[in-house]
């Protein structure tokens, strides 16, 4: 079975026991105004432009076939490595058909292919590459996107073959897909690390594009059924950075089992550049800084974690 | 609280925690920074007086008696001095850190750059106008044509010019350092008790050879007891009056002068005793080992002769001496602390090259902590955390600290280590037991010296008291030989004939072809080079024999054979290949692009790198971008650079140096990559004429490693250890919030686990900091491994626009990165 890979990171530290690779799956089932990774939402391989690498020498302009690309004046905004609006080259993606004749005439790899078709097999060799560093720290494998659940088959074909090669299991997920196939998870999957945004629907709404009425049942389906899990709430200014949900959701969270931790994650400004990069529109484009230790004690305090 | 079970550990540690760094100590280690250098010309003028006296007196007396009694000499004439404050006393100067001219090694350097000492950009000495006369007037013109660099020139100075650009020969102008003595017995016996013992070695001897040896290693040791006397005898001067002590009196007034009063008859009455006794308390012990070391740098002006497993032979002292309460364990600490500044009061003044290879004139105290015994049983005890809490407070040069790491290393040590790594001073470096232990073996060690095993210099691998390893002997530029395979033996630097002409990347019809010229090629040189070190070691046992140091190696006594001439057990000879990184990205680019896929026509690529890609940016850039790299954890390319290292122990294998002992290799060229990246032109990995090679030793070229640590360390791991039993290097940098972070230290610790069973020998890690930050904006292609993780989310640290990438400068600034 094949599915769509766009990343494949070693030594992952902060999602999940030990020492992980996180595998990045294309396709995300929610829109988030503030999504970090931007490139992993649709579901197929995407072109892609990197202008730190990029020596402006256009040989991609001259190779594409269907005139997708183009560059801009040179002369207009100020030359070097360092990427700013969209970078040296414009892909215009209605015309693009990614035949990949720009990625092999590119001397720096500077534009390539996010998301490309892989086996079951060919993911988890890449994976057990770090079998050694796995088995002295209790690390394995953390299926992350986009979302897990937007290609769920493969998902759950590639936790059983870690399992079935001793590694321990994690996903990172909004939980938004139907409770039948969340439940299929369950063995395979030795830790949770679900995303909760919002208890109030119309906030979730807002920030998201969906209804958060099927992520709070699923979260409830995973804690009756003994699921390791821990809950991480965003903290976006302007969307999920306010008492009101902060006390929301740590109180959901509280509410469904009595030994479920509740993680709250800082603001990343960084996404802002794959935004830039893929000419997208950034909803926190205004946004770029983090909230200080204060501000992170306090909203700790509001959810009443110490 | 001092036992090695767990709870008494415990105790130590969180006691250890508390202690803060003393007055004492903050103030010496100002007076030991900041003081400007000199070049000291005062033991030059001493050993050549007593050559000339040996000259009128006994001018048929062998080297090994003229090279003792000028040792003596030193030891009873040179300036002596104790600093306020100070509680382990000795230096081998009166100033601190001065540049040593040390005749009977070579002149020739100093003649050609006196002048230009004060004002050369690395490592500049200060000097006196008397000084610079009395050398070109009464030093050097005795010397001439006398010393070991004239011996050697005169003898292989013509072969050594001709394959230099290939193989760069060491210690051709200065004595062999990279020793560990044998300090254990020199603490047991005392140099009276070691003299004893060579005067009981000499009843009965009847070769004349020997016996010179024998006495000559005796005299040495009255010199030793007579240097170690005269601190004693300072000391009471200063007590009475008739001295002084240099630096600023420490405040407290009269209470103050009390105490030192009385720290200055502790000083005495220590030094009394060493010069005929051995040492029977901890501050003694300290006191001994630094005035062993002192007396050796004074024999022998060498680079690095280093004190190995300080936490094991020094535990006893410390262990019977807080049973005992005679000691604290803040005492204790600022003991050591003092032990430490005395390190950094040595340097070792290079000549302008040598001071290019190895900046900041590092003088491999080399003590070495932690590691397992020869049944594989965890070694570390309290004092080893007493080391680590040292480094912490000062964060100096020296020692170059070494944490030796095995699979049941304790978790308690692994992250101790952690987190004084994390302070950025890049030490404790650390190095692997199981890979080490078996690699010395190979190479004819004895499973349990090879178990005793500890670092001398930088990171070459010595078992203790026991070896001459010479591991420094020579250097082989891997990348020139390739170069020159390509271009039929011409430098593609100046066109000048260096090699064998087996045709050129034009010509070799095949990769295959391609990669047999290249062997023939490194061959070729390997025989020339052997033949060359094999004369600059028989040199030094003529010309520099040692006897106080062959006092403490083992064997030269029992077999009344200096150790230049092969007195120790062991008698190794070390080669650095170098460097694996650049041959695997060179030959694997080679093998794709211009043989397998024929994407690039092997003429073109041939005029590149005759032209240092004039005009063929593009290209250059093919050649770093659509070839897989080393460091990336890719099977294939990863053989190639494990397959050539291969290859060339193999040529080693088999040699047997003048000493009677193997030749084997290392991995290493701390910081020589630069200056010998200068030596070789544009190449097909990318790399433009002159630009450094890769860093360190296996380390990946830099910015070309992308996926993180995990695979740098299984590229690495795919080299066949064993056959590095010199040492290896690996240098890795991460963010400052892996040690800061407690959770993100215990996956750093765990990375360490993950080392220890990689079978890596050495791994070294720096903290980035600001200005690699800044460099990484200036030039993003040097950089492109670099992540910084913010909040859930990692990325390229050169992906990120100019603004985010200053945010992030600032906070790394302050730590929080």
């Amino acid at each position: 079975m094949n599915g769509i890979v766009f990343d494949i990171r070693r030594f992952s530290i902060h999602d999940g026991d030990g020492i992980r690779s996180s595998v990045y799956l294309k396709g995300c089932p929610l829109r988030c105004q503030w999504c970090q990774n931007p490139e992993g939402q649709d579901g197929r391989p995407t072109l892609w432009h990197f202008p730190s690498k990029c020596i402006e020498c256009g040989d991609c302009v001259a190779a594409c076939p269907r005139g997708a690309l183009s560059s801009r004046d040179k002369a207009a905004a100020p030359k070097g490595p360092k990427p700013d609006a969209g970078g040296f080259i414009r892909i215009d993606r209605a015309r693009c058909d990614e035949c990949g004749a720009c990625v092999e005439a590119c001397p720096t790899a500077s534009l390539g292919f996010v998301g490309r078709p892989m086996s079951v097999e060919e993911v988890l060799d890449e994976v057990l590459a770090d079998a050694v560093f796995y088995d002295v720290s209790g690390g394995g494998l953390t299926l992350s996107g986009g979302d897990p659940v937007a290609q769920p088959d493969f998902s759950l074909a590639l936790l059983r073959a870690a399992k079935a090669k001793g590694l321990t299991t994690a996903i990172e997920s909004c939980l938004y897909l139907s409770t039948a196939k969340l439940l299929e998870f369950l063995p395979v999957t030795d830790l949770f690390l679900a995303d909760l945004k919002a208890v109030d629907p119309v906030l979730h709404n807002k920030g998201t594009g969906f209804d958060n009425a099927l992520i709070l049942r699923n979260l409830w389906e995973l804690a009756d059924a003994g699921a390791r899990m821990k809950v991480r709430l965003p903290l976006i200014p302007g969307h999920t950075a306010t008492r009101e949900n902060v006390e929301a959701v740590a109180a959901f969270v509280r509410s469904l089992r009595g030994d479920i931790e509740l993680e709250l994650l800082n603001f990343n400004p960084l996404a802002r550049d794959k935004y830039r990069i893929a000419g997208l529109t950034y909803a926190l484009d205004g946004v770029s800084t983090r909230f200080s230790e204060e501000e992170m004690r306090r909203f700790r305090s509001w959810a009443g974690l110490s | 609280m001092f036992e090695t079970s767990s709870g008494g550990l415990l105790g130590l540690r969180t006691e250890l925690d508390g202690i803060p760094m003393s007055g004492r100590i903050a103030s010496l280690k100002a007076h030991t920074i900041v003081d400007e250098r000199w070049l000291s010309l005062e033991q030059a003028l001493i050993i050549t007086e007593s050559y000339k006296e040996a000259d009128r007196l006994r001018p048929d007396e062998a080297k090994v008696l003229r090279r003792a009694r000028a040792l003596d000499a030193s030891l009873r004439k040179i300036g002596i001095d104790i600093a306020q404050g100070e509680l382990i006393v000795g230096n081998r100067t009166k100033g601190v850190r001065d540049g040593v001219v040390f005749p009977e090694a070579g002149n020739e350097w100093l003649f050609r750059e006196i002048d230009s000492l004060a004002t050369r950009p690395q490592d500049p000495f200060s000097v006196r106008p008397e000084d610079k006369t009395r050398f070109l007037e009464e030093v050097y013109p005795y010397w001439k044509g006398k010393t070991l660099e004239d011996y050697i020139q005169v003898n292989v100075g013509a072969l050594n010019k001709e394959i230099g650009k290939v193989a760069k020969i060491n210690q051709t102008d200065h004595a062999q350092g990279h020793i560990m003595p044998d300090v254990k017995s020199w603490l047991d016996k005392g140099p009276a008790g070691l003299r004893a013992a060579a005067l009981a070695r000499l009843e009965g001897e009847g070769d004349p050879t020997k016996r010179d040896f024998l006495v000559a290693v005796a005299l040495s040791l009255e010199g030793a007891s007579a240097f170690i006397l005269r601190y004693a005898e300072l000391a009471e001067a200063i007590l009475g009056g008739e001295a002084a002590e240099s630096g600023t009196p420490a405040p407290g007034g009269a209470t103050g002068l009390e105490r030192r009063r009385g720290e200055l008859c502790e000083i005495a009455r220590i030094c009394r005793a060493l010069a005929v006794r051995p040492p029977e308390t901890f501050h003694e012990a300290l006191q001994s080992a630094w005035f062993l070391f002192v007396i050796l740098q004074m024999e022998s002006n060498a680079s690095s002769f280093s004190p190995g497993r300080m936490d094991q032979y020094l535990f006893p002292y410390f262990e019977a001496d807080l049973a005992a309460k005679r000691l604290t364990l803040a005492s204790a600490l600022e003991l050591l602390e003092c032990l430490y500044l005395s390190f950094n009061k040595i340097v070792y003044m290079r000549n302008s090259e040598g001071a290019k290879y190895f900046a900041g004139f590092p003088i491999g105290f080399n003590v070495t902590i932690g590691g397992s015994d020869a049944a594989g049983r965890d070694m570390s005890n309290g004092l080893t955390y007493l080391f680590l809490k040292a480094q912490e407070h000062l964060l100096l040069p020296q020692p170059n600290l070494t944490a030796r790491l095995h699979r049941a290393s304790p978790e308690d040590f692994v992250d101790g280590c952690a987190r004084v790594i994390g302070l950025g001073s890049g030490m404790p470096q650390v190095v692997n037991d199981e890979s080490i232990v078996p690699a010395l073996q190979r190479v004819g060690v004895s499973h349990e010296d090879a178990s005793n095993y500890g670092l001398v210099g930088c990171v070459e691998l010595s078992t203790q008291g026991n070896n001459l390893g010479w591991s420094d002997a020579a250097m082989f530029n891997l990348s020139k030989a390739l170069e020159l395979a390509l271009n039929g033996g011409l430098c593609l630097l100046s066109g000048k004939k260096m090699g064998l002409d087996l045709g050129n990347l034009g010509t070799y019809a095949s990769y295959e072809e391609l990669h047999a010229a290249y062997r023939a090629e490194v061959r070729s040189f390997v025989d020339r080079m052997i033949e060359a070190c094999d004369f600059v070691d028989r040199a030094h046992a003529v010309m520099l024999p040692s006897p106080f140091l062959s006092s403490v190696i083992r064997d030269c006594v029992g077999k009344g054979i200096d150790v230049t001439a092969g007195g120790a057990v062991y008698n190794l000879s070390g080669i650095q290949a170098i460097q694996v990184a650049n041959i695997a990205d060179s030959l694997a680019a080679l093998k794709l692009l211009v043989y397998d896929t024929k994407r690039v026509p092997a003429a073109r690529l041939l005029e590149a790198l005759r032209t240092d890609w004039e005009g063929e940016e593009k290209l250059r850039q093919i050649f770093i971008h659509h070839a897989p790299k080393y460091g990336n954890d890719i099977a294939w390319v990863d053989a190639i650079g494990s397959a050539e290292a291969s290859y060339f122990a193999s040529l080693l294998e088999g040699r047997v140096n003048a000493r009677g002992g193997p030749y084997h290799m290392g991995l290493y060229t701390v910081s020589a990559h630069v200056p010998m990246g200068k030596n070789v032109g544009a190449g097909p990995d990318g790399r433009k004429a002159g630009s450094p090679l890769a860093d360190g030793g296996v380390s990946p070229m830099y910015g070309r490693d992308q996926k993180g640590p995990t695979a740098v360390l299984k590229s690495v791991s795919a080299l066949d250890f064993s056959k590095a039993s010199n040492g290896t290097l690996l240098n890795m940098k991460f963010v400052p919030s892996f040690f800061t972070v407690d959770e993100d230290r215990r996956k750093f610790n765990l990375l360490l686990r993950g080392f220890v069973r990689s079978g890596i020998h050495h791994a070294q890690f720096n903290v980035v900091n600001r200005e690699d930050l800044l460099d990484a904006q200036e030039h993003p292609e040097r950089h492109r491994n670099l992540t910084i993780r913010v909040a859930g989310y990692t990325a390229y640290f050169t992906e990120l626009a100019a603004d985010l990438q200053d945010e992030i400068i600032e906070r790394t600034a302050h730590g929080l990165s």
